[in-house]
């Protein structure tokens, strides 16, 4: 029993050194830091930089979609609501649709604000968005129209989580437990 | 004291429960949808219908569809994680054998419900009509809900 916990305290100091300790799945060095020129829920022209200084939470999604992206985002408002509030003061959660045909700017705000207020709705240029996705390596595919002219997109469902000066650290998967996200999330606001 | 309180809630709870049954009562009560919920954003975009499906007889019975008068369509819809990527597509049909549950729940089988015929929000009901393979329908009552509650 001691020895086991021995390793553990010994394997936790030196997982401290890299930046691999994640309860969730590490991104630093898959993944670019933050970067992209879009417009917010408020029709502003806004680039990465003006995030810095919060930790970003950053999900790809579209409204259309009725059942995955909300339910994302519920669950990750409720991992934010088990967060102290001085930490919660600390994060904002980037909501960038990959649908910005039908995704203007109040059509985000309006749905991000069903979510609470460190959510804030992203669109942009298709072309910007593309920019960014492609160098997050992040995909989604549009799937054609219907006879009203409804289309799916598929898209990645992952939460990728920036520091406070936009480095990729990791990413939260549907399957990783509440728990763990809010360890992780916590970790990295209080590290700064 | 807290025998009574005990008591007012089986009572409470018992309620709920027949509510719940008589939800989709129908269709020879063989099957019994309870826990009928739309999850809505404020606005236009579509919601999504979940609740859980038994089949109390002794034939499969096969739904095939829904309709209702809140919203132009609504159609039989599955969500999936493939690699990391989130799916969506419609189904045909889902057939439930006899004795058998079926859960639309969030991330899997749900109804979309698409264009709101009028406004809705949190706290209204919406009935839906359940299209059965037989030309059985049942009509259901779902309870707007957000997706911050589920
Ligand atoms: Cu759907």
């Amino acid at each position: 029993m001691y020895k086991g916990l021995l390793v553990t305290l010994a394997s936790l100091w030196l997982a401290g050194c890299v930046d691999t300790n994640w309860r969730t799945a590490e991104t630093h060095e898959i993944m670019p830091p933050l970067d992209f020129s879009l417009v917010d829920e408020d029709g502003q022209a806004v680039e990465a930089e003006d995030y810095a200084g919060k930790v970003t939470l950053v999900y790809f999604g579209y409204t259309f979609c009725p059942d995955v992206c909300p339910i994302t985002l519920a669950r990750l408002a409720g991992t934010l609501n088990r967060l102290d509030d001085d930490v919660r003061d600390a994060i904002q959660v980037l909501f960038i649709t990959v649908d910005p045909a039908r995704d203007t700017p109040e059509v985000v705000k309006r749905y991000t604000g069903a979510f609470g207020d460190e959510f804030t709705g992203i669109t942009g240029e298709r072309a910007e968005i593309d920019a960014l996705t492609n160098r997050m390596r992040v995909t989604y595919e549009y799937e054609t129209p219907n006879k009203r002219g409804d289309y799916i997109v598929n898209h990645t469902s992952a939460v990728f989580a920036f520091d406070r000066e936009g480095e990729a650290r990791f990413l939260i998967r549907d399957s990783h437990p509440i728990t763990d996200a809010v360890a992780d999330i916590n970790q990295l606001v209080t590290e700064s | 004291m807290v025998s009574n309180l005990l008591n007012t809630f089986r009572r409470l709870a018992g309620g709920m429960l027949v509510m719940l049954l008589t939800a989709g009562y129908a269709y020879g009560q063989d099957v019994q949808v309870t826990d009928a919920r739309v999850s809505l954003l404020p606005g236009e975009q579509p919601g999504a219908g979940y609740f859980q499906l038994y089949n109390a007889g002794d034939e499969a019975v096969v739904l095939v569809g829904a309709e209702s008068d809140a919203f132009e369509s609504v159609e039989l819809h599955v969500s999936s994680n493939q690699d990391g990527m989130a799916h969506m597509q419609a189904v045909e049909q889902v057939e439930i054998a006899p004795g058998e549950r079926f859960a639309f729940a969030p991330k899997g089988h749900h109804l979309m419900l698409i264009g709101r015929e009028k406004a809705l929000k949190v706290g209204d009901e919406v009935d839906v009509q359940l299209e059965f393979a037989d030309d059985q329908r049942l009509s259901v009552t779902f309870d707007v809900v957000s997706p911050v509650s589920l």
